[in-house]
């Protein structure tokens, strides 16, 4: 046991230590002048971008923008995913017929997409989130439909043999023991549509984390880019750890 | 005896595999009478499982009925609550929830819920594990959970597939003993299907031992032993004779699936 916490507290020696030399050579750089002008700006000055974020009324409708973006788009590929990949995993005729395309079509960038987005909903937030429910709905058809053929089938003839309807047996058996499967899926999901939103948004949007961030970037407002990149990543990292959470509040399985 | 609650009339499933097709169960007919214990024993791969699928309703028939107290089912039926040889409980439900289920699907209300609950987990000896989820519990206790599940559905027929096949040999013989007395207690109508001629003879009233492929009705022995039973009459002389007499009957069936299974090995030099 000691060991393990001597382990512990050498692994987190290391984590320390992997952060601060990062910043001492970002620091390094940045003092040493090898690169253009706010290439690499000081840690300072990004702090102080970081400190006039906070205090920008703008900053604040753009990131709600951006969260009602992901939310809505979270929703709705999400929504449909699950749906799909129940009718996938579920029926062996469909997942035969129908899952190939969905494996192809998933790894390819789906920003190829925008443009005919761009047409079918406009310039405005609605074509953020058909990118970003675009983004999400394949992994999450995949791990659910992957999920649905895991399933113990003993328990579905269980749910069966007591009569229990389509209805029943979706909410009572199929999503409990989907449990991990959906949580995965809601991760990754998560994950993929925040990165099909702001790329949307930073191709051609008037608001929104992504449209702010290339508008420094077109002022060479380097600190403030940098910032920007900062709050982007400590929120997805702070949402991820939520929902590995609510993954951590299982049971145990037998 | 009285009349029978279930009568199970010439079914027939055959199976098909590509261009063969397989005969799994042959004409198979018999009856249970109320509060009987029959017991169907029969070598691995003669069609019992298929038989259970069949009766409980989870699969059609090529041909014949299941009719419960004159009624002729067709599906899954309130009539007939299964218990399965595999491990089925819920693990994502506490031992309580687990039990509730069948009375959730149902539609019966909360109070009346908790209260048969409570019921059936004294009967099988659960009292105080409510909160427990079946990954805390062995496989002996699993089994028991599985069976409250099914008897807090109020089946007519309880109808059980090795239901203490995945367990040890003491679990196995404790929970036959937990069975006799709950059959007892209830005088539930119970249809036991079985790899083990001990355990048939010591639960059951009739035993029905099954033909190697295809699946027929070979003999039903009748158990004259005294009721109420306990495990203490293995040690018979009784006991030993219908051990026995069904091993007679039933050596050439599980030679012939032995035989069945050796020719599928690869064949040595
Ligand atoms: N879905 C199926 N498709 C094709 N053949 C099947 C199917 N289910 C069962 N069979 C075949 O039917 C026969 C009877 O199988 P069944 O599972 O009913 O036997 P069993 O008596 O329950 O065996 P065990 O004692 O090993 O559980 C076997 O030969 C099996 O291979
Ligand atoms: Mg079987």
């Amino acid at each position: 046991m000691a060991a393990e916490g001597l382990m512990i507290s050498r692994v987190a020696l290391l984590r320390l230590a992997i952060i601060a030399s990062t910043l001492l050579f970002w620091e390094a750089l940045a003092e040493s002048g090898l690169l253009f002008r706010d290439v690499v700006p000081s840690l300072f000055k990004i702090a102080h971008a970081l400190g006039h974020l906070g205090a920008n009324a703008d900053f604040y409708a753009n990131l709600s923008a951006t969260a009602v973006e992901v939310g809505v788009s979270l929703a709705i590929g999400g929504s449909v995913g699950v749906a799909v990949g129940l009718l996938l995993g579920g029926s062996r005729l469909m997942g035969r017929a129908f899952e190939p395309y969905i494996h192809y079509l998933g790894p390819t960038p789906k920003i190829i997409f925008f443009p005919v987005m761009i047409m079918w909903f406009g310039i405005g937030p609605g074509s953020k989130i058909a990118m970003g429910a675009i983004s999400c709905f394949f992994p999450v058809a995949l791990i659910t439909a992957a999920g649905m053929r895991q399933i113990d089938q003993v328990l579905i003839r269980v749910g069966r043999s007591f009569r229990a309807s389509t209805w029943q047996m979706v909410t009572k058996i199929y999503f409990p023991a989907l449990r991990h499967p959906l949580l995965n899926g809601l991760r990754l999901g998560f994950g993929v549509s925040v990165i099909g939103v702001l790329l949307a948004e930073t191709k051609l949007s008037n608001r929104g984390l992504g449209f702010m961030v290339m508008q420094s970037y077109s002022q060479f407002d380097m600190p403030g880019m940098y910032a920007l990149l900062l709050v982007v990543f400590s929120l997805a990292i702070m949402v991820n750890s939520l929902v590995s959470q609510l993954g951590g509040l299982e049971v145990p399985n037998h | 005896m009285a009349t029978p609650v279930l009568r199970v009339e010439n079914i027939v499933k055959r199976f098909v595999t590509g261009s063969a097709s397989i005969t799994a169960v042959d004409h198979v007919s018999f009856t249970v009478a109320q509060g009987e214990v029959l017991a169907i024993i029969g070598p691995s791969g003669c069609g019992k499982s298929t038989l259970f699928n069949v009766i409980g309703g989870l699969a059609g028939s090529d041909e014949g009925r299941v009719i419960v107290e004159g009624r002729t089912l067709s599906g899954p039926d309130p009539a007939i609550g299964m218990v399965f040889q595999e491990e089925s409980t819920f693990p994502w439900r506490t031992v309580a929830d687990n039990v509730a289920f069948p009375l959730e699907v149902a539609g019966v209300a909360r109070t009346e819920r908790l209260k048969r609950v409570h019921h059936y987990l004294e009967l099988v000896g659960l009292k105080g594990f409510e909160q427990h989820h079946p990954a805390q519990l062995s496989g002996g206790m699993r089994q028991r959970v599985a069976i409250a599940r099914t008897l807090a559905f109020g089946p007519k027929v309880l109808l059980m597939d090795e239901p203490f096949a995945a367990l040890d040999e003491q679990t196995r013989l404790l929970l036959g003993d937990k069975v006799l007395q709950i059959q007892q207690a209830l005088a539930q109508t119970t249809l036991l299907i079985t790899h083990s001629i001990a355990e048939a003879v010591q639960l059951s009233d009739r035993v029905l031992v099954m033909t190697y492929r295809p699946g027929r009705v070979k003999r039903i022995v009748d158990i004259k032993l005294p009721r109420p039973r306990t495990a203490e009459i293995i040690g018979s002389k009784d006991f030993g004779l219908y051990v026995a007499e069904i091993w007679n009957d039933l050596r050439d069936e599980a030679s012939l699936g032995m035989k069945d299974a050796e020719a599928k090995l690869p064949q040595a030099e």
